[in-house]
């Protein structure tokens, strides 16, 4: 029993770290109103670029780095349509998915199925690592693991404590008032989906790079439909988002655990577990009626001034 | 420059200006899409050859070209039913499943005697109906977002094939998770022209049935309104509850019967690849046709006539299979990016006081 709950806990903080960025970066695009659906097909494109630049032997850092940049990149276009020319949001979002995925397979294919030398965990004292249950969790991690929680933390820190957090929540909320009040609504969308994507492309990118260490198609999996869910588990805050990710990562987690514990469940019945384990949130969310009362008053609707 | 511009709503964009903008986006999106399949590796002279000729005029291609867009068509009218209701259904894909599902299930158990054809079809349609009856529920009860639900509950319906594939509907006289083959009595007819079969009369008869029941009966008339408007609808008095339900479950049906069709008529048996990216031909199919059924058939074979020439060109310019979904990416943003133009109008005012493109 300890061996399995050592093992279940040092594999969490993998599983969660990428649902935790791409929640943060959702969080971001969310608060200003942009319903980023995009996610998984970014997510894909960061995963595959991660991969290239690793196999090409550049190392993790900036295999990591390309994957966020080129989110980025392949955002800029969703970001133009929805901010500039108010296309409605989620065929504009759907377009992104399919462009990411299209992409990450057209340039991939030579990439698939090749193991590289991925994030390797901070080498710590094996005294740490040794202490039980905990020691492989808190000790025997990667350096985005902490990476991750420092930018949720620096996230919120933005969102609730500094001048240009309050204009970009207004901006959500009711850029009407946040437009009368001086602020400028299409430059406070861009920057906060760049920054979105960017940490989106970072998640996708840590899963190939830090996580498996090896590319497949398809391997984001729905984790940026997750993610998406986990928004609105999250309520729309970064730290909120770090529990979030931890029940979604750790739900997820327990798969392969399982399967080594040799359970008697059918394996594709156990995977349906978090897909089936977020509808169930987000109606358990819906029954509280939290959700409808802190999601951004605007989301997912185009503004323009006429409408003040 | 950007000082000066202001953007007001238009009332109403007029005939001319909507046929403007849409042709406008979709030559855009025609050119974008030819510099996609460039750019992958097809040489400029064989475009015209390899992307109309051959999937179009020539006797094979056009089979396969009919072949493939009876699925679509089916999961356009799911796409566009949902649509007309302002419900987002990013779960074709796994309603599709379902409904190969259930088919497969009368057929593997040797179900209805002499009715078993009928029954599959009959099958599928309500396993479709079945896999949305979940997410509209819970949005029309509860006000949770369809988007994420149906999303998700189409990879629950992939791991549930996987699970039928590699357990019960398993055929053990190969290592391929595949479902037996079907008997000939659970086979839709075939013309005798490549693989078009009576799928292709089924579509088309669903396309006729939904644009009669949106354009002559009083339910469609109903729907139309309170896709519109439901607030005005609700306060003239129109359940737009049950119209939502009606609906949307209906749009389910077709999706489910896409599935049943694609198993009796073209695969016989169940398969891994059943319903791959049904979900974004459909939606791409039914944004092109703008919600539209009667167009949806004219739209169908050009995008199924776009997939027929991508397995052409991986074959002979070693052309992934991504770049066709990075052109309906392409279609679909350019499209509602466009219709910026019909939406508001743009007026440049010498008042320096706003700022942006407001």
């Amino acid at each position: 029993m300890i061996e399995f709950l050592t093992a279940w806990l040092a594999s969490l903080p993998g599983f969660m770290t990428p649902l935790l960025l791409a929640s943060v970066g959702l969080i971001m695009c969310e608060r200003v109103g942009v319903l980023n659906l995009g996610i998984e097909g970014v997510m894909a494109l960061g995963a595959m670029t991660g991969a290239v630049v690793a196999l090409a032997g550049y190392g993790p850092w900036p295999a990591l780095a390309a994957g966020a940049v080129v989110g980025v990149v392949i955002s800029i276009p969703f970001a133009i349509a929805v901010i500039v020319f108010r296309a409605p949001q989620i065929p504009a979002g759907l377009a992104l998915v399919a462009i990411g995925i299209g992409t990450s397979e057209a340039v991939g294919r030579d990439a698939a199925h090749k193991p590289f030398a991925g994030l390797e965990a901070v080498a710590l004292p094996e005294a740490l690592i040794n202490l039980p249950i905990i020691g492989r969790m808190l000790f025997q991690q990667d350096s985005v693991v902490l990476l991750a929680l420092l930018i949720a933390a620096v996230s919120a820190f933005v969102l609730y404590r500094t001048h240009h957090g309050l204009r970009l929540r207004a901006v959500g909320e009711d850029p009407a008032t946040a437009d009368a009040a001086g602020v400028n609504v299409q430059i406070y969308q861009i920057a906060a989906v760049v920054t979105g994507s960017l940490l989106i492309g970072l998640a996708g990118a840590y899963l190939s790079v830090g996580g498996s260490q090896i590319w497949t198609e398809g391997m984001v999996a729905g984790r940026g439909w997750i993610s998406l869910a986990l928004v609105v588990f999250a309520q729309w805050s970064p730290v909120r988002a770090i529990f979030g990710a931890a029940l979604f990562g750790g739900a997820e987690a327990l798969i392969p655990r399982l399967q080594i514990l040799g359970l008697e469940v059918p394996i594709y019945f156990l995977s349906m577990t978090p897909y089936v384990l977020t509808i169930g949130i987000l109606i358990l969310i819906s029954l509280r009626g939290r959700a409808r009362q802190v999601e951004p008053g605007f989301l997912g609707r185009p503004y323009i001034r006429q409408d003040r | 420059m950007l000082e000066r511009i202001t953007l007001e709503r238009r009332a109403n964009p007029g005939t001319v200006l909507s046929i403007a903008t849409y042709s406008g986006a979709l030559a855009l999106a025609i050119v974008l899409s030819l510099a996609v399949i460039i750019a992958a590796g097809v040489p400029t002279g064989a475009l015209f050859e390899e992307l109309i000729v051959q999937v179009f005029f020539s006797p094979a291609g056009l089979a396969r070209t009919l072949t493939m867009a009876t699925p679509m068509m089916l999961a356009a009218l799911a796409a566009a039913l949902c649509l007309r209701l302002k419900f987002w259904n990013i779960g074709i894909e796994g309603q599709l499943l379902l409904g190969a599902i259930f088919a497969t299930t009368v057929a593997l158990y040797d179900i209805g005697g002499p009715l078993r054809l009928p029954l599959m079809l009959i099958a599928s349609a309500l396993g479709g109906a079945l896999w949305i009856a979940a997410p509209v529920l819970l949005k029309l009860r509860l006000g949770v977002s369809e988007v994420i639900v149906t999303l998700l509950l189409s990879n629950v319906a992939f791991l549930f094939l996987q699970h039928l594939l590699f357990g019960p509907f398993g055929d053990t006289s190969h290592n391929f998770p595949t479902s037996p083959v079907f008997d000939e009595t659970e086979k839709l007819v075939r013309f005798g022209f490549g693989d078009t079969n009576l799928g292709l009369v089924i579509a088309l008869i669903a396309v006729a049935a939904i644009a009669v029941m949106i354009h002559r009966l009083r339910f469609g008339f109903a729907s139309r309104f309170s896709g519109d408007n439901a607030r005005a609808a609700q306060a003239l008095g129109f359940n737009t509850n049950r119209i939502m339900l009606v609906s949307i479950l209906l749009g389910g049906a077709m999706a489910g019967l896409a599935g049943g069709v694609i198993v009796s008529g073209t695969e016989f048996r169940l398969t891994q690849a059943v319903g791959v990216n049904m979900t974004f031909n459909g939606i791409v199919i039914a944004a092109l046709a703008r919600n539209e059924p009667l167009w949806i058939p004219l739209v169908s074979f050009c995008i199924a006539g776009l997939n027929v020439a991508s397995a052409t060109l991986k074959v002979f310019y070693g052309v992934s299979e991504g770049v066709v979904l990075i052109i309906q990416g392409i279609i679909l943003l350019t499209l509602v990016t466009c219709q910026f133009v019909a939406t508001y109008r743009v007026s440049i005012s010498p008042a320096a006081t706003n700022r942006g493109l407001v």
